[in-house]
Order: structure tokens, then C-alpha cells, then sequence
């Protein structure tokens, strides 16, 4: 999960190269990779690849502050959609 | 009135009575009588105010150069005060159902909307601060469309505000246009990280999110802002709208109400979708030509002529031509300039009215 997010995160929304590579524990939002459109990027990408789906009161600076910060919110997520698929 | 303190707690204390009383009575009058009344406040207003008055004229000429004379600057600054106080008595008339506005107004292009809501993505409106914008997107509300508006209050970001200015200006004119509109504002404070996913909330729900695009970039925005033809220049400004329809997969639509000659009607002119596909910079210089063509279209209704300021921000003007002249006037009334929050302020929205 980490390896998934951290590429699309690399990939897609780091425009700063100085930023790279990217550590699990970096701050997504001092650095400046993640801002207001880059966070929309990003929820979409995690529901699709998860199957989850982020409603506005996960919208929380916490859950994304770091790659480490959005798979423990993931995981959070997981049981959720295991139920729902059991 | 003079430009001294007196001057000024003058002005101001016009606008408020102007708004809180004034207004709401011109709302329920005959449309042509109380439009009327509200034009010849707008002449007052200018003749009263020279130095504002050159301040417009002298943007409008910058920036629209040998296309237009001297004269036609000054009669465009004397309708752009006309329309200013015009703006509210168009925010009163929305009170209760707002069929009184609705009915001064002929939607064309409806069916462009009904059609991008069919394909159950959402719309948004890609607008600018150009006439009654706020009364316009409110009032599709009024018609029937659950809308939604990205975009701050001024009284909520405007500094040096009391409390109860604050909740003055809430009450006699952000109550008025909330009331039609289905969530609060989408309010882009800087920091605020969860505007596009709001935003795109919004959208997901098949709903209409409205936005205007010719703000000056926050100080945060500044690395994302884009150079794009506009006006005859180049202007600084922030393509998030094409970046959200991009990841949504909404259809983005241009709105501008035009105020017609009688000044009581109006015609909103929908489009039909822009394309928005393919290289962003590219699909962002075709909306931001939507709006510079209605601006150049009728200059008079656009906002940001008075503010010399926000004009020097979107880089349409020198910033030599920057010095606030009227910092120390108080925002919002006619002497509204641009506040230390700045940014995608609803220029003069409440201000010249």
C-alpha cells in the first residue's frame, strides 16, 4: 500500500525533483505536494485503487499529512469495505 | 462629500442606509421605477466621487488602450456606478421565492445546462466578477437547479471589519443570496486544503457549482497561477477550474449576466460545454477568453476596473500604478479597495452598490 501511494504521489503530484524520493513520514502538506487540487487528485486515485469512498467529514488534514498518515487511514477504511463486501 | 474622515464616515453611512433601507425599498417597486431610482443613485455616487471616478477610467483606458476613447471611458465609468447600485436592488429582489428577479431575467442556453446535468456529472459555471454574478448564480437557484458557489463572502475576509459590520453585511446582503443556494460557499481561505474535494463533492451529487475565474491569485495560489491572454495582456490567473473538471469529468459551461439597456431586464447567457480535455494551459486560455470577451463585450460590469490594486495583481496594469490610493478607505461601500486578505474577493460585490 505504502509502495502504491508513495509512486502516485512521486508521479503525479510532485512538481519539486528536490522532493524526491520521497519518505513515508514526509509532510505532504508543509513541503507543498499536496494542495486543495492535488488533494482531489489524490482521493480519486485512492478510491479507485481501493475502493473506498472519502466523504467530506475524512477530509481531514490529519489523514493526509504524510504517506504513513494515509494508510493508517486507509486501513481504518479496510474493515469497512471487507464488511461490505462479507 | 470631501475626503477628509467626515468624508468618508459619510460615504459609508450612505451605503449602509443605501443597503439596509434604500434598496429593499427599490426591490418592490415597479422594476423600471425602482431601477430607475437606483441609476440615478449610481450618477450621485459618481459625480461625488472624482478622483474614484478617474481611478476607473484611467484602468479602463490602460487596459483597453485606442479601444476606447476618453469619452466612452468616462461613460463607461458613469454605468459602471449605475450598475453597481443597480446590484442590489437585483439582491432584494430575490427575497422570498426571488421569482421578482426571475422574472426580470431570460435564461438562454438552459437546455445546455439541462443537457450536462443529463449526463449526471454535474455542471459548473465558469463566470466572472462581472455584473450580478452572485444575484445570477442565486437565482438558478431560484429556478429550480441545486447550486453551489465557490467563492468567499467579502465581510468574512475584508479586514479591519467589526463584528457587527460583519454580521450587518451577512444579514442585508450574504443571507439574501445563500438562501437560493443549496450548500454554504465553497470559501477558498488560504490553507484550506479540501476546496476542490468540496468542490467536487458538489459535482458528484449532479449539481451545479458555480466559479469565477478572474481573481487575483493568493499569495498560496501564486505558483499555480497561469499566464493567459486576457484583455489584450497577459493575467496572472488560477486554472483550478479546468483541473476539476479534468478529475471529475464535469462539463464546464461560461454564465454572464447581461444587464440590458432598460436596466431593469436581464439575460443570463449560458454556453454550451467549453472543451476542457487535453493540455490544461490550453483548455484554461479558453475560458478565461469567455470571460475577457464579455468584459470587452460590456466593460462597464465588470468590478475590478475600480480596484487598480487587484488589476496590478492579475498583472493587467503596472505595479507602479499599485500605490493604494484609498487603503485607508472603509471596505464596503463605494470606497471598497482591495484588503490585506485580498484575493478572490468579490470585488466591491457589496461596495458600489
Amino acid at each position: 500500500m505504502e509502495t502504491v501511494i508513495k509512486d502516485y504521489i512521486s508521479s503525479e503530484l510532485v512538481r519539486d525533483p528536490a522532493l524526491l524520493p520521497l519518505a513515508d513520514e514526509t509532510s505532504l502538506l508543509e513541503s507543498g505536494i499536496l494542495d486543495s487540487l492535488s488533494l482531489l487528485q489524490l482521493v480519486v486515485f485512492l478510491e479507485g485503487r481501493f475502493g473506498i469512498t472519502v466523504g467530506d467529514a475524512d477530509l481531514l488534514p490529519e489523514h493526509f499529512a504524510s504517506v504513513n498518515t494515509i494508510c493508517a487511514y486507509l486501513r481504518t477504511r479496510q474493515p469497512e469495505k471487507q464488511a461490505a463486501h462479507g | 462629500m470631501g475626503d477628509g474622515n467626515a468624508g468618508r464616515l459619510l460615504r459609508k453611512a450612505e451605503g449602509v442606509v443605501y443597503w439596509a433601507v434604500t434598496a429593499p425599498v427599490l426591490g418592490r417597486m415597479p422594476a423600471p421605477l425602482g431601477y430607475r431610482i437606483a441609476c440615478r443613485r449610481g450618477d450621485w455616487i459618481a459625480r461625488r466621487q472624482p478622483d474614484r471616478c478617474a481611478e476607473i477610467a484611467g484602468n479602463l483606458r490602460y487596459v483597453l488602450g485606442d479601444d476606447l476613447s476618453p469619452t466612452a471611458a468616462q461613460q463607461v465609468t458613469r454605468e459602471w456606478f449605475r450598475l453597481a447600485s443597480c446590484e442590489a436592488v437585483d439582491v432584494m429582489r430575490l427575497r422570498h421565492s426571488g421569482q421578482a428577479l426571475c422574472r426580470l431575467v431570460e435564461i438562454r442556453g438552459r437546455e445546455h445546462l439541462d443537457a450536462a446535468l443529463a449526463a449526471g456529472k454535474g455542471a459548473i459555471i465558469c463566470s466572472g466578477h462581472f455584473g450580478s454574478y452572485d444575484s445570477a448564480f442565486s437565482m438558478l437557484g431560484a429556478a429550480g437547479y441545486r447550486v453551489t458557489t465557490i467563492g468567499r463572502w467579502q465581510h468574512n475576509f475584508t479586514a479591519g471589519l467589526s463584528d457587527i459590520e460583519r454580521r450587518f453585511w451577512d444579514r442585508v446582503h450574504a443571507q439574501r443570496l445563500r438562501r437560493h443556494r443549496k450548500r454554504p460557499n465553497i470559501e477558498p481561505w488560504p490553507g484550506r486544503f479540501d476546496v476542490a474535494t468540496r468542490a467536487a463533492s458538489v459535482l458528484r451529487a449532479n449539481e451545479v457549482l458555480t466559479i469565477v475565474i478572474d481573481a487575483p491569485p493568493l499569495d498560496n495560489d501564486k505558483a499555480r497561477a497561469m499566464n493567459v491572454p486576457f484583455l489584450g495582456h497577459q493575467a496572472k490567473l488560477v486554472p483550478g477550474v479546468v483541473t476539476l473538471a479534468q478529475v471529475t469529468g464535469a462539463p464546464v459551461l461560461t454564465g454572464f449576466l447581461y444587464r440590458s439597456a432598460d436596466y431593469c431586464h436581464q439575460v443570463l447567457e449560458i454556453s454550451s460545454p467549453l472543451p476542457v480535455g487535453g493540455e490544461r494551459a490550453t483548455a484554461f486560455k479558453r475560458c478565461a477568453a469567455e470571460v475577457s470577451a464579455a468584459i470587452t463585450r460590456t466593460p462597464a460590469q465588470w468590478r475590478y476596473w475600480a480596484s487598480t490594486a487587484d488589476l496590478a495583481s492579475l498583472g493587467l496594469v503596472r505595479e507602479e500604478r499599485d500605490a493604494p490610493r484609498l487603503p485607508e478607505l472603509l471596505p464596503l461601500s463605494e470606497d471598497s479597495v482591495r484588503s490585506d486578505r485580498a484575493p478572490d474577493r468579490p470585488a466591491d460585490r457589496l461596495a458600489p452598490g
